[in-house]
């Protein structure tokens, strides 16, 4: 268990910003902690969608309950954060 | 007693070549300060430009310049302009010294370098003038603001801004010390007098001349093209200097330089110049839009200039015009948002008839970034003021320094361009600020952005205030909205309760 910064990409909002997660957490962890920097500050939230992860420079979806630790992703890389129905 | 025209003396008296005996030519130019490039002294020679002034001339009109300028302030200093100027005009001003300010001092280095170790006389006779220019300007940028301390300590950040780690002095000093302190005098002829003074100083002076006007500001418009007047002769070192590198088979090394700067310069503007225009300055006294001035001056005036010495334009053309409507907007909206990180009181300028003249002038902007001013303005009037301030930083692009941004809402395109380099990671706001360290990744892979020493542990505590702390920002200095959210329709009180 250790903190790991990345950079989230949050559909809709205007910025990449710093989030540091745990490298235990779950892709759905990491989506809940970048949303708290975007939804409802600049980002309207969307009822019925789910929030998904995948990586910024290949457009990899990852896997909603994967680990940070075994995507791959290095320190402070940049993640989207995306609006999906599933 | 007759006085020859210095038309007939001028070309003689600037032709200070010699042969030297005491040192090889090697070390009295040395490479690395002269930056000769193998062009041959006698090509140096060939230097000329159209001001061709004389000491005495400069001495004369300098001081009449000043004259104007300081009497303009001491005759409307009574009136107390500023107490009842709007508080976005005032963040204007306190925005302006502390970016530029001591960096026109410090520029004073710059026109030095090429004063003693340009290969060109002409040149070094130039730069001596401009090196005097760029001591005025620091002074005169500091002197004007300094009345106004008693009225908040935002206005001391005129001298603060570039002795602190505040993000924006640290991007600023980033870009000019690239472009000037670390650079050959023909390096800096091309880069601080041909692509920055002549490109975009031009806009910063006269575009911000204009509202000052339209504003009533008399002071500040007079102080500001004083400076102005100094800028255009000095600026025109560039030219020749390019002339030479061209005809000399070094066309493509003058090119690049032009437009790593170029764009670097841009991206600064951006952040200063575009906000400043497009959303500080009261509605009512906006004489263009920023894009209209860039247009103006840049894509028109520029274009040409690089037209007629026969350079390109440089190869993301096309992505500069397009980032004109957007790349701005972002930047605003983060100065804005992480306001409490900056000297000055950002004015948001999203008021309903602010938000009509900014979809007039960039159709398109409503569904875009005034997506995310909805929800800010919402969040104001519902009393949510908490939800408008940051809770954590932003990706700063390893670059320009700047926050990576870009069009949000429904045409939503934020990219980072990354690169690993020597096995770190780098973030970049554009595929052409990649492009730029990728020219000279030695130049600029140590520097660490604000974010890397945060992540680095050099921020302590790792909070708002610990980063407040580490820019140098004390209360009474930090921004805050500038109207207290009047145009959200909310006082700032009613927005607290």
């Amino acid at each position: 268990m250790a903190l790991f910064p990345l950079s989230s990409n949050f559909e809709g909002d205007f910025v990449v910003q710093l989030v540091v997660v745990d490298d235990g957490a779950t892709m759905d962890e990491v989506a809940s902690a970048c949303a708290v920097h975007s939804i409802d500050r600049r980002v309207a939230p969307r009822p019925g969608k789910v929030l998904r992860i995948r990586r910024h420079s290949t457009g990899e979806l990852y896997p909603r309950e994967m680990l940070v630790k075994n995507t791959g992703l290095m320190p402070t890389e940049t993640i989207d954060v995306i609006f999906s129905d599933i | 007693m007759s006085k020859l025209a210095s038309n007939e003396y001028y070309d003689l008296v600037r032709t200070t070549n010699w042969t030297p005996r005491y040192v090889p030519e090697s070390e009295l130019f040395p490479e690395m300060m002269s930056g000769a490039r193998g062009i041959p002294a006698e090509a140096w020679e060939s230097f000329d430009e159209p001001y061709k002034v004389t000491y005495s001339d400069y001495v004369a009109t300098q001081r009449e310049k000043d004259a104007g300028a300081y009497s303009v302030k001491a005759a409307l200093e009574r009136a107390n302009y500023i107490d009842d100027a709007d508080p976005g005009w005032v963040s204007t001003l306190q925005a302006h010294y502390g970016a530029l300010a001591v960096a026109e001092y410090a520029a004073a280095t710059a026109e030095a370098r090429m004063a003693r170790f340009s290969r060109a006389p002409g040149n070094r006779n130039m730069a001596t003038f401009g090196m005097l220019d760029e001591m005025r300007h620091g002074q005169i940028q500091l002197f004007f603001p300094h009345e106004h301390t008693k009225r908040s300590r935002q206005w001391d950040w005129a001298y603060k801004a570039m002795h602190t780690n505040e993000w924006a002095a640290v991007a600023a000093r980033h870009m000019f010390d690239d472009m000037m302190f670390t650079r050959d005098s023909v390096s800096v002829a091309i880069m601080l007098t041909f692509a920055f003074e002549t490109g975009f100083t031009n806009m910063q002076f006269l575009g911000l001349a204009a509202d000052a006007a339209e504003a009533g500001d008399h002071t500040f418009a007079s102080l500001i093209s004083s400076i102005q007047t100094d800028e255009s002769r000095h600026a025109q070192q560039g030219g020749p200097v390019l002339k030479i590198l061209i005809e000399n088979g070094k066309k493509d090394e003058a090119q690049k330089m032009i437009d790593v700067i170029f764009w670097r310069a841009w991206k600064l503007f951006s952040v200063l110049t575009g906000p400043i225009l497009d959303y500080y300055t009261p509605l009512e006294h906006r004489k263009q839009s920023f894009k209209e001035f860039m247009q103006e001056w840049i894509i028109g005036q520029f274009e040409r200039q690089l037209n007629d010495l026969g350079l390109d334009l440089p190869w993301y053309w096309d992505e500069f015009i397009r980032a004109l409507d957007e790349t701005h907007h972002g930047m605003h909206m983060g100065v804005w948002y992480w306001r409490p990180t900056v000297w000055w009181n950002p004015a948001a300028g999203a008021s309903p008839e602010e938000r009509e003249w900014l979809e007039s002038k960039y159709p398109g902007w409503n569904a875009t970034f005034g997506r995310c001013w909805d929800v800010i303005t919402e969040n104001l009037q519902k009393g949510r003021e908490d939800l408008t301030l940051p809770e954590t930083l932003p990706t700063i692009c390893n670059m320009c320094n700047l926050p990576v941004v870009g069009a949000p809402g429904d045409g939503w395109n934020v990219k980072d361009y990354q690169l690993v380099h020597e096995g770190r990671l780098y973030h970049f706001g554009s595929e052409v600020d990649r492009w730029c360290f990728q020219q000279d990744p030695e130049r600029y892979k140590g520097h660490m952005s604000v974010v890397d020493r945060f992540l680095a542990g050099e921020i302590q505590p790792q909070n708002l205030a610990g980063a407040l702390l580490y820019m140098g920002l004390a209360p009474g200095e930090i921004g805050s909205d500038a109207h207290n959210y009047a145009w959200a329709g909310v006082g700032k009180q009613q927005a607290a309760e």
